[in-house]
């Protein structure tokens, strides 16, 4: 991982290399314990079986999947506002990892939804605004891969990212406003509390899930911001090569 | 890429975010005009472990994905910075020349 931190700007040696480094160690001792707590420590729920334990992969991937859709709005504004360069490397950067998490969320649900509802898709509202957000981040990409080049180009894939982010909020509220088969929500604000983890073991351990994905989310943007700045610096070598 | 191509490339990326909106928007209405039925769990067999390969069928695709990430990230950083470090010999040896004719 080391070859990741090899951006002129930022050695390994410097503070933000550290930072880096700090992260992906921290990362992988937490999905170390993430492990553990998920086949050794967690019981197994009476009703679901063993299955239940998709949740603590498909609730850490669903909470940055929406997370990440903020980020690339708010990183996209910012750049419309400021016309700032970084934030645009960081509106894509979030973007290519929020294909990945929207991707493995829709992955992970239907394996889910194939042993408990018997069908590996249903044309629920929250499973249908999540493939939404998995469509939006795709637009994102493919504005920038096909679009204008340029400012231009840029401007375009913020808007969508802007217009993109009204879905996060309304997959979250999903299971509360329409009648959904999807279990009811676990975390954040709007988490039921009368649907609340009857065993601590299953809360401690989907936090510590939580956690640790988002750390590893962290790292993994870190990584990819790094890269993106790399390409924007050769980019300016082959503009004064010219 | 030419100006045609470009535009070509632009409208065609264009329309197809228009389609993946309609797309969109048409299956938001379909599953809330459909009511979203309340769909029954499938029964399960009694047996707790019954379900394990789709729990590893999760596990490795997650853990796939991430690697296969990582190492195309690392890859591409690595490749990245072999061009950067030969653009700039490059350019240093450009800007060296003037300076050795003197």
């Amino acid at each position: 991982m080391t070859q990741l931190a090899a951006n002129p700007q930022s050695a390994p040696s410097s503070g933000r290399g550290l930072v880096r480094d700090a992260l992906l160690i921290a990362s992988a001792l937490l999905m170390a314990l993430t492990l553990y707590l998920v086949y050794f420590w967690a019981p197994t729920e009476q009703n679901l079986g063993v299955s239940q334990r998709i949740f603590y992969f498909h609730v850490p991937l669903g909470w940055i999947g929406m997370v990440s859709i903020i980020i690339v709005a708010i990183a996209s504004l910012l750049h419309l506002i400021t016309g700032r360069q970084r934030w645009d490397d960081l509106a894509y950067s979030t973007a290519e990892l929020g294909v990945i998490y929207a991707s493995l969320i829709l992955v992970t649900g239907a394996i889910w939804a194939k042993p408990v509802w018997g069908v590996w898709w249903a044309w629920d509202p929250k499973l249908t605004t999540t493939l939404v957000l998995w469509f939006i981040y795709v637009a994102y990409l493919m504005i920038r891969a096909y679009g204008p080049m340029g400012g231009q180009g840029r401007r375009f894939a913020s808007v969508i990212a802007l217009i993109g982010a009204i879905d996060a909020p309304i997959i979250y509220m999903a299971s509360i406003w329409w009648r959904t088969a999807h279990p009811a929500l676990n975390i954040g604000p709007a988490a039921d509390e009368s649907e609340a983890i009857g065993s601590s073991e299953i809360y401690i351990t989907l936090l510590v899930s939580v956690i640790a994905f988002t750390v590893m989310y962290i790292a993994l943007l870190t990584e990819r911001y790094a890269l993106r700045k790399s390409e924007s610096d050769l980019d300016e070598l082959h503009q004064r090569m010219a | 890429m030419t100006n045609f191509t470009r535009e070509w490339h632009s409208g065609a990326a264009l329309r197809l975010t228009l389609l993946a909106a309609l797309i969109s928007l048409a299956l938001i209405a379909w599953s809330l005009l459909s009511g979203a039925e309340a769909i029954s769990p499938a029964q399960q067999s009694g047996d707790p472990e019954a379900n394990l390969p789709f729990l590893f069928a999760v596990f490795i695709i997650t853990w796939a994905a991430f690697f296969v990430y990582v190492f195309y990230v690392s890859r591409k950083q690595r490749e990245m910075q072999a061009e950067i470090e030969a653009l700039k010999r490059a350019l240093e040896e450009r800007d060296e020349q003037p300076t050795e004719q003197d």
